[in-house]
C-alpha cells in the first residue's frame, strides 16, 4: 500500500532549499561527468540520478559551504567504478605504459602553429576522442579539462596523489592531441607530414 | 629559466599549478623566447579548444524533472 505524503516539516523544507542550492546546481557538471564516464546517455542519467538520490540522504554529512561540486563528483565516480563499469561499453585492454605521448606542435609548428585545424574539427569528433581514452586518462581530463578542478581536487575525487593526476594529464591530453589531429589530416584540414 | 625546464612545466603554467614565483619566471622566459611562446600559445589553445566542445550539453529538462519527483515526490 501507498505510503500516504505527508506534509513537509521546516526541516525538510530547509534541506531542500539547501539542497537546490548548494547540489542541484550543480546538475550539468554531473551530467557531463556521467555521459564521458559511462559512454552512453541512458546510464549517465541513472548514474546522475542515483548520485543526487545518495547525496541526499547522506546530506547531513556534507558541510555547507565547502566544496559540494568535488562532493558529489566523489560520489558519483564511485557509484560508477561500483555499479556501472561492469556493463560500459568501454573496454579497458589498453596498457597505459604502452602508449606512447606524440608532441603534434612539432609537426605543426611551421604550417600551423597557432592550431587553426581543431576549430574545424565538430564536437562529436572530440568526444569520440575522449570516449575512446582508457577509463584512468578519460576521468581525469574531464575533471581536470572540462570541468576546470584543480589538480589536488581531481586527486582527492580519483584517489590517487597528485603527480598521478599531473603525469595522466599530459599523457591523455598529447593522445588527445595525436588523434584529433590525425583525424584533421584524415579531412584534409592540415596537410599531414608524409610517414 | 630555459627552454627545457619551461617545457617541463607546461601544462602546470597553463593550469595556474605553480608557485607564483615559478609562474612569473616561465612569464619571463616566454616573454623572450618566441619558440617557447608560440609552443605554450599552441597548448593554451588545445586546452580551451577541448573546454569548449566539451560544456555544451547540459542535462535533459526530462532528467531534471525526474530527480525532483525522486527526490521532493513533484
Amino acid at each position: 500500500m501507498a505510503t500516504p505524503a505527508r506534509t513537509p516539516t521546516p526541516v525538510d523544507q530547509a534541506k531542500r532549499e539547501a539542497f537546490e542550492r548548494e547540489a542541484l546546481v550543480h546538475l550539468d557538471a554531473l551530467h557531463r561527468v556521467a555521459l564521458r564516464l559511462s559512454g552512453n546517455a541512458s546510464d549517465a542519467d541513472d548514474l546522475v540520478q542515483e548520485t543526487l538520490l545518495k547525496a541526499y540522504r547522506a546530506w547531513d554529512q556534507y558541510q555547507p559551504g565547502t566544496n559540494a561540486k568535488g562532493w558529489l563528483l566523489t560520489i558519483l565516480r564511485n557509484a560508477f567504478i561500483n555499479e556501472y563499469r561492469r556493463r560500459s561499453r568501454h573496454p579497458e585492454t589498453v596498457d597505459l605504459d604502452s602508449i606512447e605521448p606524440f608532441a603534434v606542435f612539432e609537426d605543426v609548428q611551421d604550417k600551423d602553429p597557432q592550431g587553426a585545424f581543431f576549430d574545424r574539427i565538430v564536437d562529436d569528433e572530440v568526444l569520440r576522442a575522449i570516449d575512446a581514452l582508457p577509463l584512468a586518462f578519460r576521468e581525469t581530463v574531464v575533471l581536470s579539462d572540462v570541468e576546470g578542478l584543480p589538480y589536488q581536487e581531481v586527486a582527492k575525487i580519483l584517489d590517487v596523489p597528485v603527480g598521478t593526476v599531473k603525469s595522466r594529464l599530459f599523457r591523455a591530453r598529447q593522445m588527445l592531441q595525436a588523434k584529433l589531429y590525425q583525424y584533421a589530416v584524415s579531412m584534409g584540414y592540415i596537410k599531414g607530414n608524409a610517414p | 629559466m630555459n627552454c627545457r625546464e619551461a617545457a617541463d612545466h607546461l601544462y602546470e603554467y597553463l593550469d595556474r599549478e605553480l608557485t607564483p614565483d615559478v609562474q612569473a619566471q616561465i612569464k619571463e622566459h616566454l616573454a623572450h623566447c618566441p619558440p617557447c611562446g608560440q609552443h605554450f600559445d599552441f597548448e593554451q589553445s588545445f586546452l580551451k579548444f577541448l573546454e569548449a566542445r566539451c560544456r555544451a550539453k547540459g542535462a535533459s529538462p526530462d532528467l531534471r524533472r525526474r530527480i525532483l519527483r525522486e527526490l521532493f515526490g513533484e
